[in-house]
């Protein structure tokens, strides 16, 4: 239980954008040990973002955009050539 | 791919080497464009306009920064341009703040574990869409560089030119926000 609260915790942290020694770190450690809302917060903030990122994978660039863009850019000789050099 | 290089032969002219930096970002530049914007002929543009952009003025990246944020910031700009200049004609977009700053006491009914086929559902992802566009711009640029396209606190702040105290702010009210338009999706979709 101890080990859970504390992965909950150093996930707020990272949601914060904070060091984990961070003093603001430390007072939310302090308040999340005793706050069953929070650790729903936490959770629920950390799916949101873990969804988002999901449905966020499914786009890519349509082929006619692509070729567009090239020919706009004078370097429609050059779509080929360039898959070749990429890692 | 050595990006360093790269770049130091598109400033030379070299017209491979744009290419290959093209190619590298098209599909970010892309991708922010069509999140910020909801819109495919604007999510072009805004593609178009960023690589003309770094045509014409790669000569001016010095490397103090990485390249792609030096090239998010020209598509970032491109990108609130548009929305600015479209204000009238989006419905989504909101020129006064939702309830982001508001604090909500949280509800004690524990979100379902999803199906995460449910994602590509096209009504849920239309609703997820919906619910990221009524986000204000200045939240939004910041979930989509930090959360969608994962640059860091200090790379976000650099791009939108905001300190990074600003940027997490921005970042945890955006989040906070989609929660709690997720949490309505949720219960209208029956899943709780």
């Amino acid at each position: 239980m101890k080990i859970e609260k504390y992965k909950i915790f150093d996930q707020v942290c990272t949601f914060l954008g904070e060091d984990l020694d961070s003093e603001p770190c430390k007072q939310l450690k302090e308040q999340l040990q005793s706050c069953k809302d929070c650790e729903v917060f936490v959770d629920k903030i950390k799916r949101t973002v873990a969804i988002y990122k999901t449905a966020d994978g499914c786009d890519e660039i349509p082929d006619d955009v692509c070729k567009k863009l090239f020919k706009k850019l004078n370097l429609d000789d050059l779509m080929d050539a360039k898959e070749n050099d990429k890692k | 791919m050595d990006e360093k290089k790269v770049v130091a032969q598109a400033q030379q002219g070299d017209r491979n080497a744009f290419a290959i930096l093209v190619n590298e970002y098209k599909d970010r530049i892309y991708h922010l464009g069509l999140r910020l914007t909801g819109k495919e002929q604007d999510a072009e543009d805004i593609l178009q306009e960023t690589f003309i952009a770094m045509l014409q003025n790669i000569n001016k990246f010095k490397g103090n920064s990485a390249f792609y944020t030096w090239l998010y910031r020209i598509a970032v700009n491109n990108g609130l341009k548009k929305l600015k200049s479209k204000a009238n004609s989006y419905t989504h977009v909101s020129l006064h703040d939702p309830n982001v700053e508001q604090t909500h006491s949280e509800h004690l009914n524990v979100w379902p574990e999803f199906d995460f086929k449910d994602i590509s559902n096209k009504k849920f992802r239309k609703e997820l869409d919906e619910a990221l566009l009524e986000l204000p711009e200045k939240y939004r640029t910041v979930f989509i560089l930090r959360d969608l396209h994962g640059t860091s606190t200090s790379e976000t702040a650099r791009i939108l030119d905001i300190s990074e105290s600003n940027t997490k702010v921005r970042l945890m009210r955006a989040r906070n926000f989609l929660k709690e338009k997720l949490e309505d999706i949720v219960k209208l979709e029956g899943l709780l």
